[in-house]
């Protein structure tokens, strides 16, 4: 709870509210970026110490993000989760070999998502 | 390149007539090439018959004059007995005195061929020869009688009076005659070898046409056979292995087959078979995409807005913006578990909806069947514990190991575990147990629940279809056996149910059990 910060990409205004709030209430600050674009602009620019990448956005999708980010040495470091609900069977597989960090279907575990969130940024895993 | 593809063979393939006709023809045109062959060798028999019997009258005549002219001969060597000069002293002194013989013996001679030149006349006639003799045979003849009766008027002249100087024109006369009867045999005879000869050509000619044509007819009708066999064995043999790859899956050839008869029918009725199948093919591809798609976009749809209803919910109830009062918080317990449900029906339903599109691939492996028995059990216990049931597992140790797609099995036996569970009374018992059967696998939940009818027994298996006792539960998805036996019976296994009410209720299936337990 040091205000380490959070970058969440979520096009679905009422889910970003809900991660916003959720996170902010734990003593996240959280950065927001609704597509792909504004996304890699964001964690290029802040350097956040956790990404949580929605998959299926408008113009530049969650893919492509991580791709530019992994793909730019000053980004290519970050810790990115995706956090999606592309949940069918072998999606989590999927986007762990796309080279995410860590995956969350939605619906989310609050719960869940907060002691995910908390293991990445603390422990560094991934 | 084969026969099949030869011109002429393909030029009959084009004819338009159907294959019964062309058939047809080729066998009326064999058999016609084989009379007109047989009729050939007939007329052939027929002539050399026909010159066999002009022969024999013709040899029959030169035996008759052979007969006749030695006869003749018989006279012309008696009459010199009566002079003392051999033959040649006429020939080379005609008009000689000859010189008279003695008495008797001469008067004997003369006799002699008196009656010899008698005889000759007669001879020459028709009844004695046995023959009417050609006019030109028969002029000659006429000489021969005349000259003859001459002469035996001339020997009975000689014979009255042995000095009658005239023997030398007897000797003229019988020369005459020999001469004439030499000419008629040597005629006859060269007419009959000249017809030997000519039979002898003719057979040869005869031989080589018949030969030929013979020879001709065969190769005609081998030809025929060759040609007309191709035409039809030609397509077929195109045509098959574009068959055999439809049957495999491709459909982007067509056969090339001109024939313009029923196999040319049949090619083009392949070839239509073939973009048919491959349109519908496509169309099926498409839409068995296009299902794909829109059920991934369905689970994603769905799971998005549940994200929020789920998560506001848990947020509030978890009182993270302030606490909420008892029913409050009982109502949010009621969205999240609402909303979990709704979850799991998505889940359901777009398996189900995989299987049934024959998406679900199973990653058939071997796997612990005691294990994954291990863990439904694990995870059901606190449920069953929170319910007062008792939960046991029995599993033969010649069950372990066994093939199939091991998450798949492991949500069958969680649905059944928890369907057990969730339908036993407390203080009820829930137990499992694996044997080996039969060669295959047997896995069985039994409950001491309600039991279910006789007659809901298939129903439980369908869609949708809960019992009372689980619409009264009001959990569940009513897909979870649905799903399960269509699982089970895609590892080739079979679900079913033992049950009566009040009795409790048994769900077993089965899984084949090709491996030998390790």
């Amino acid at each position: 709870m040091t205000g380490e910060r959070i970058l969440v990409v979520e096009d679905n205004e009422k889910n970003m509210k809900l991660f916003r709030d959720v996170l902010g209430a734990t003593g996240y600050r959280t950065l927001e970026a609704t597509n792909g674009g504004e996304a890699v602009a964001m964690a290029t620019e802040h350097t956040p110490d956790l990404v949580l990448m929605d998959i299926q956005m408008p113009d530049i999708d969650g893919v492509e993000a991580l791709r530019r980010l992994r793909a730019d040495a000053r980004t290519a470091s970050l810790r990115v989760l995706a956090v999606t609900a592309q949940a069918m069977q072998g999606d989590r597989e999927h986007f762990l070999a796309e080279g995410f960090d860590g995956y969350l279907s939605k619906p989310v575990n609050v719960l869940e998502l907060l002691s995910t969130v908390r293991q990445y940024v603390d422990g560094g895993a991934g | 390149m084969s026969p099949g593809d030869y011109r002429l063979v393909r030029a009959v393939g084009r004819l338009p007539a159907r294959v019964h006709t062309k058939l047809l023809i080729a066998f009326v045109g064999t058999a016609v090439l084989l009379v007109a062959v047989g009729a050939l060798g007939l007329r052939v028999l027929a002539q050399s018959d026909d010159r066999v019997s002009d022969l024999g009258p013709l040899q029959q005549r030169a035996a008759a004059y052979g007969k006749l002219q030695s006869d003749i001969a018989t006279v012309r060597l008696l009459l010199p007995e009566n002079l003392p000069q051999d033959d040649d002293f006429f020939t080379v002194w005609p008009g000689a005195v000859p010189i008279p013989l003695k008495g008797d013996a001469r008067v004997a001679v003369d006799q002699a061929v008196a009656n010899q030149v008698k005889r000759i006349a007669p001879a020459t006639s028709s009844d004695r020869l046995g023959f009417v003799p050609p006019s030109a045979d028969e002029n000659v003849l006429g000489e021969i009688r005349e000259e003859s009766l001459r002469l035996s008027s001339l020997m009975d002249d000689l014979i009255r009076d042995p000095n009658d100087f005239r023997r030398a024109q007897a000797m003229a006369l019988a020369a005459d005659l020999n001469q004439l009867a030499s000419e008629l045999t040597n005629t006859t005879t060269a007419k009959a070898s000249g017809l030997i000869a000519e039979n002898a050509r003719a057979y040869a000619s005869s031989r080589s046409l018949y030969v030929g044509v013979a020879v001709g007819a065969i190769g005609l009708a081998l030809l025929l056979g060759f040609v007309l066999s191709w035409s039809v064995v030609g397509p077929i043999q195109r045509i098959d292995p574009r068959l055999a790859a439809i049957a495999g899956g491709d459909f982007s050839g067509h056969v090339d087959v001109e024939n313009r008869d029923e196999l040319g029918a049949l090619a083009a009725n392949v070839n239509r078979t073939n973009d048919e199948l491959r349109r519908l093919y496509t169309e099926l591809e498409a839409a068995s995409r296009h299902k794909s798609e829109f059920l991934a976009s369905m689970s994603h749809e769905l799971r998005t807005p549940l994200n929020a209803i789920i998560g506001f919910s848990q947020v509030l109830r978890e009182g993270m913006f302030g606490p909420v009062n008892e029913k409050q918080s009982e109502y949010l317990d009621d969205i999240v578990s609402s909303g979990n449900h709704l979850l799991s029906l998505i889940n359901d339903v777009l398996d189900l909806s995989k299987v049934e599109a024959g998406q679900v691939e199973l990653e058939v492996g071997p796997f612990s069947l005691r294990q994954a028995l291990e863990r439904g059990v694990v995870m059901v216990r606190e449920q069953a514990t929170e319910e007062g049931v008792q939960v046991g597992l029995t599993a033969e140790p010649e069950v372990d190991v066994v093939d199939g797609d091991e998450r798949r099995i492991k949500q069958v036996i969680f649905n059944l575990l928890s369907n057990a569970v969730k339908f036993t009374p407390a203080g009820g018992e829930v137990d499992v147990s694996a044997i080996r059967v039969n060669g295959e696998v047997r896995v069985s939940v039994a409950d001491t629940g309600p039991g279910i009818a006789p007659e809901d027994h298939e129903r439980v298996f369908e869609e949708f279809q809960q019992t009372d006792a689980g619409l009264e539960q009001r959990e569940g998805t009513g897909l979870g056996l649905a799903l399960s036996k269509r699982l089970v019976e895609l590892h080739g296994g079979r679900i079913w149910l033992e049950s009566e009410l009040g009795k409790g209720s048994t769900f077993v299936f089965t899984l084949p059990a090709e491996r030998v337990p390790s």
